[in-house]
């Protein structure tokens, strides 16, 4: 029975023109967004290729160390052409420097703004929109359509029970709509690897468990629209209410989630920061000022009674250890406000976090959102990203700059020139030129942060356990429904 | 006007006499209310024998429909029972429903399908898989539809056309029972005709058919037992013989406008309905 059924569906949806035009739009899109994709992911490549060569060839020309500066790209990775995610929204490169700090600058979206307003399309954004509104199409009238139609009492003047029905329904509609278009999906693939797209094990459990996700989140979408479905009489009502449930969960919900959270957790913008930091570090100035003030008055008092020679006796005494003494409150002063400045950073980050994970917290009653969390986590574009990059680069820095350092001092030079006083040849300035090039053989290499299949897909578990739990309550629903639906 | 299959169905009821046999559709003390007070049905019995076209008249919301929604299983009587060859549709209505077919008012099958696609959907629902194409085009055949038609789509057939698959759908399901909902309601006259001829053949096969109707004419023509109900009330039934010289229409009329409420004494129970 279940078999008939599920077969009766699957011809159904095979034979009505709505599949065709889903099916045609689906291939175009989903093949297009990848031959993009590959062709983006290529010509990033080259240029990370030809700027790694660039900042070697500079390395290498440089004749001292001291004068050394090199910059580090992110390295392309194969999986931002199904999930672009903050790819190009975050910055290429580096500059790698002992003094100053690590940032990534130049996004691919701030070097090409036009793309910047015609977003890129990827497999997510056609999963995420496109896929669950055909979703949405192709059940929104499943079993009031049916009704309405008459062949629901058609089909339950026989001997069908309720259940064996739904389960066939939903099984008809998923393999319909899920394995026509994975056939696409598996072609994408194909064309992405013959288009030398080098995807590694990793990557291939990624794109699984990428489709995995994908295929959650469409089937929750043929789990509501059933639900809708099975709760309306009309096609025409239940169709407008999923519309307003799509616009909501997809559009609406992930948006108004982070402006949610940035009522609920506020944090302090760089201005208040700084003004802060301002604020803290004029009073404890102004706190020394008056101390150092009463201290020398203090002092004076002291003196108070002496002979001019006296005084000067006493103050040769003690003026080293009254150096000393201020030079240590000076030296307290400056380390309070370099410690506020840190707390203060520091309190601002933890509030940022606060208010990202309540953003995510929120955005999270939306499938929408999990399925884009746990998709850009299991690529790798995900929000981590950029402080992943930052924090290996700082890594970098730190070890390139004591390589560095400890090169320009096996060269003689410090700080960039010696300065050599001779009595024969007077004053001499090195620049340690000795019009060779430097050996950069082993100069540590920077190499991008590595994300195992494993950590990716472990960061996403929470997203797929609520796509999961969204998926058995819509059902859940959707059989308590159809149980007492009225077949008439 | 003489019944076109009077003499089978004469033979038929040679038979039903001879063999004491159970009615395959039988509404006993069938009432329903539903939750805003209103009484679709009161006290409903009606039995179908075997062999039998049993015709319901009424007006709208009379509770035809009704009492073949409740044998159906679509909504529960408020008491009462609804037995299809003896099994009680509402507690084992998958059991009930392996021995009864329907045809709605208005057949709607699914327009992606062609017509020989539907009726292999809907027959091997009805849990008969072992028909070839030939029996499905043998049944159209039979049911009048042009075989140019058995493999065009549904969404370009007439009203009447899907009426004629939606008997061959019952035909081939081969149920003992089969339950009729206004069959004949905006067909033409000729299309009318072909059905009532084709109804008669199967009530002539032993069917036991239960149908609602408008058209007294043709309730008259092919019934052998007529109800007419209104308010969800059984108010009169009259078997076939007791309709002869009869101008049922008046009759209708003057029940369905209450002027024979004091005679309800004269609502004629036959015997082989008690």
């Amino acid at each position: 029975m279940i078999k008939l059924l599920i077969e009766k569906e699957l011809k159904n949806i095979l034979l009505s023109p709505k599949f065709a035009a889903t099916f045609l739009v689906c291939s175009i899109l989903i093949l297009t967004s990848v031959y993009i994709g590959v062709q983006e992911y290529h010509t990033a490549v080259a240029q990370y290729e030809a700027n790694q060569q660039i900042a070697t060839q500079d390395i290498a020309q440089a004749t001292n160390w001291g004068s050394v500066r090199n910059q580090v790209h992110r390295k392309p990775n194969p999986m931002q052409v199904f999930v672009s995610g903050l790819h190009f929204d975050v910055g290429r490169v580096s500059r790698i420097s002992g003094s100053q700090d690590v940032k990534l600058i130049r996004s691919p979206y701030s070097d090409e703004t036009l793309f910047a307003l015609f977003r890129f399309i990827d497999l997510t954004f056609i999963v995420q929109v496109v896929l669950s509104l055909f979703a949405i199409l192709f059940t929104y009238d499943a079993i009031n359509g049916e009704r309405e139609n008459g062949t629901l009492k058609l089909a339950f003047a026989n001997s069908v029970s309720r259940a064996s029905y739904l389960i066939s329904k939903f099984a008809g509609v998923w393999i319909g709509l899920i394995v026509p278009l994975l056939i696409p999906i598996l072609i994408a693939l194909l064309v992405t690897t013959l288009m030398g797209v080098p995807i590694s094990g990793g990557d291939w459990a990624s794109i699984s468990g990428f489709i995995g996700l994908s295929i959650l989140y469409v089937t929750f979408f043929i789990g509501i629209g059933l639900l809708v479905s099975s709760i309306t009489r009309k096609s025409s009502l239940s169709f407008l209410l999923l519309l307003v449930i799509w616009i909501g969960g997809v559009l609406i919900l992930p948006r108004m989630s982070v402006m949610a959270s940035g009522q609920i957790v506020e944090v302090e913008s760089i201005a208040q920061l700084e003004a802060k930091q301002e604020a803290y570090q004029k009073a404890r100035w102004d706190e020394y000022s008056s101390t150092i003030s009463k201290t020398w008055r203090e002092r004076s008092q002291e003196m108070e009674g002496m002979d001019e020679a006296e005084r000067q006796a006493y103050r040769d005494e003690r003026e080293w250890d009254w150096l000393e003494e201020d030079d240590a409150a000076r030296k307290q002063v400056q380390l309070d406000i370099t410690d506020n400045n840190r707390k203060l950073i520091e309190e601002t980050m933890n509030q940022k976090k606060l208010q990202e994970r309540v953003a995510f917290s929120l955005a999270r009653i939306s499938p929408a959102s999990s399925f884009r969390l746990a998709a850009m986590n299991i690529a790798g574009t995900d929000i981590d990203m950029k402080s992943r990059y930052e924090e290996s680069m700082r890594g970098y820095r730190d070890d390139f700059t004591a390589y560095t350092q400890k090169k320009q001092a096996e060269s003689g030079t410090r700080n960039g020139f010696n300065i050599n006083i001779d009595s024969d040849s007077g004053v001499k300035i090195d620049f340690g030129r000795d019009d060779q090039t430097l050996d950069t053989s082993e100069m540590p290499q920077y190499s991008a942060p590595v994300l195992t299949a494993g950590s990716t897909l472990s960061k996403s578990v929470l997203d797929f356990g609520l796509l999961g739990i969204f998926i058995i309550l819509t059902f859940a629903g959707t059989f308590v429904s159809f149980l007492r639906y009225d077949m008439r | 006007m003489p019944n076109a299959d009077s003499s089978n169905h004469n033979t038929m009821e040679t038979a039903n006499e001879t063999i004491k046999q159970a009615p395959l559709l039988e509404a006993r003390n069938l009432t329903k209310v539903y939750e805003d007070g209103v009484k679709a049905l009161d006290n409903l019995n009606i039995k179908v024998m075997p062999g039998e076209i049993y015709a319901m008249l009424g007006g709208n919301g009379a509770g035809k429909t009704t009492t073949i929604n409740i044998f159906l299983d679509f909504i529960q009587p408020t008491s009462g029972n609804a037995f299809i060859n003896g099994i009680d549709s509402n507690s084992d209505p998958l059991e009930a429903k392996k021995n009864v077919a329907f045809v709605s008012e208005n057949v709607q099958l699914y327009p992606n399908f062609t017509a020989l696609q539907n009726i292999d959907f809907f027959v091997r629902l009805g849990g008969k898989s072992n028909y070839k194409r030939s029996d499905y085009e043998n049944a159209l055949t039979r049911v009048g539809l042009q075989s140019e038609a058995f493999d065009k789509k549904l969404r370009d057939f007439s009203k009447g056309m899907r009426q004629k698959c939606g008997i061959a759908i019952a035909i081939l399901k081969n149920a003992p029972a089969i339950l009729l909902d206004e069959p004949t309601s905006g067909l033409d006259p000729k299309a009318g005709k072909e059905f009532t001829k084709l109804i008669g053949e199967l009530r002539d096969e032993g069917k036991a058919i239960l149908m609602s109707t408008h058209d007294i004419f043709r309730a008259k023509e092919i019934s052998d037992h007529v109800g007419i109900l209104n308010n969800g009330e059984l108010v009169a039934q009259r078997t076939n013989a007791e309709l002869k010289g009869v101008n049922l229409e008046q009759l209708y009329v003057e029940y369905m406008a209450g002027y024979m409420e004091e005679t309800n004494q004269n609502l004629v129970l036959t015997n082989d309905l008690n």
